[in-house]
């Protein structure tokens, strides 16, 4: 483990979510293979990177390819919300990245977690809504001359740098992701209304009677058997 | 259950028309609400009923909102609302549902489930907010599949990459991501997904450059 600073919720949860980790790795085929050319090429060697992305087990990996391509790297929330507590465990203890999220985090500490990955001092800076390259502009102005270009994921903060570029108020050139074919095409349409859908039946009439299944099973067989 | 269900869906954009199609792919009846003359028309001919958020929301069971904008369901959407509505954004930030309005028209607030989040009108109606009014597919689900984000983190990377080797020629403003990028990562995915594709002939390729040949 590495002397860097973190904040996250439980290191403990680190086993379950590496599981996950390499769970979603299997489903992601285009990034196994940049991870293989990323370690032979190593095209981000020593460079400090800080990346403002939702803490889920696809950023785990994404982040994990980065690492193989040579980058320094610190991970921060994009929302209060979106962290997986277990994810962003397995990402320290495991993969040696730190992260600062809590799933739930108040705003005070959401902003604070933007500050820590900042004080990396990022070469590059990779957001999904902005608010890193927002930082940068309005509350860490004197580190801008250190960034030589971040990228954005989302719509939203596509939005946003298009109204900064507009004013002439952007001071970093910015790659918008999001517009990319094959991102905007597939995970706007495909991922958010699959999951959009997941979400509403989980809280609304699923998760009951699945948490009961759960709840159950491990009564009966000793609280092992529900990882299977 | 969704099937049989009126569902709202705010906006017509990739986002949005990816909830629209999946919540009619489970059976409910989907109603899209827009600003933007070209997509409204859009979701006409894909064969949605769209209408104002006004009219809307009194037939809906549910609604959620992936626009980019704020207050997009507002007090006066709150108060001609059903019974049990069920209310959920899944655009970037928590403004899309103005919160602290419908706060303050509740006489009480409970939570009977996990993200869920009722709230008791003085008329005795109950309006159900999802996760907080964050989005919704991350708070109350586990976010994207896999496979998609495969591809966003793909071109992530590469962005990431392609920033670094090239800032010294690019301007403070914002790039798409380049097209062989775009390209490469399209290719790799479908060989992963062990599909084929045509090749042109090196007759069609001359035929599909040339303005001379014709009718």
């Amino acid at each position: 483990m590495s002397k860097k600073e973190f904040d996250i919720k439980d290191i403990n949860l680190a086993d379950q979510g590496r599981w996950k980790i390499e769970w979603a790795l299997k489903e992601m085929p285009v990034m196994r293979s940049l991870m293989e050319r990323f370690q032979k090429e190593r095209p981000l060697s020593g460079i400090k990177m800080s990346g403002c992305l939702h803490i889920t087990t696809e950023t785990a990996n994404l982040a994990r390819a980065l690492q193989m391509a040579g980058a320094d790297l610190v991970l921060t929330a994009s929302n209060p919300l979106s962290t997986q507590d277990d994810t962003a465990a397995a990402l320290v203890s495991v993969y040696e990245i730190p992260v600062f999220a809590i799933k739930g985090e108040g705003k005070e500490t959401y902003y604070q977690h933007l500050n820590a990955a900042l004080d990396h001092h990022p070469t590059v800076t990779m957001d999904d809504g902005c608010d890193l390259v927002s930082m940068l502009h309005t509350e860490r102005v004197s580190q801008l001359s250190e960034v030589v270009g971040s990228t954005e994921e989302t719509t939203t903060g596509v939005i946003r740098l298009r109204a900064m570029a507009a004013d002439g108020a952007l001071k970093i050139p910015v790659i918008a992701v999001n517009d990319a074919n094959t991102k905007h095409l597939f995970d706007n349409r495909y991922g958010t209304g699959q999951s959009t859908i997941d979400a509403i039946i989980r809280s609304t009439r699923c998760d009951y009677s699945l948490n009961q299944y759960l709840d159950c099973r491990q009564n009966l067989c000793g609280g092992g058997l529900w990882l299977v | 259950m969704i099937a049989g269900k009126t569902f709202v869906v705010a906006g017509y954009g990739w986002c949005s028309r990816g909830i629209a199609m999946r919540a009619r792919g489970m059976g409910a009846n989907v109603i899209v609400t827009e600003v933007s003359a070209l997509p409204a028309l859009e979701a006409v001919m894909d064969g949605f009923r769209v209408m104002p958020m006004i009219e809307a929301a009194p037939l809906a069971d549910f609604i959620c909102s992936a626009t980019g904008n704020k207050h997009v369901i507002d007090k006066h959407h709150f108060e001609v609302m059903k019974d049990g509505c069920c209310v959920s954004n899944s655009g970037h930030f928590n403004v899309e549902i103005n919160l602290p309005s419908l706060e303050a028209m509740a006489v009480e607030k409970t939570t009977p489930r996990n993200f869920v989040e009722e709230y008791r009108m003085a008329d005795g109606r109950n309006l159900r907010i999802l996760g907080e009014g964050r989005l919704v597919n991350l708070a109350a689900a586990e976010g994207h599949p896999a496979a998609v984000m495969d591809m966003s983190f793909a071109n992530q990377a590469l962005s990431a990459i392609y920033v670094l080797q090239n800032h010294k020629n690019l301007e403070n403003k914002v790039y798409s991501v380049p097209r062989e990028i775009d390209d490469e990562i399209a290719r790799f995915k479908l060989a992963s997904m062990g599909v084929n594709i045509d090749i042109l002939t090196a007759e069609q390729d001359a035929y599909l450059n040339s303005w001379h040949e014709g009718t």
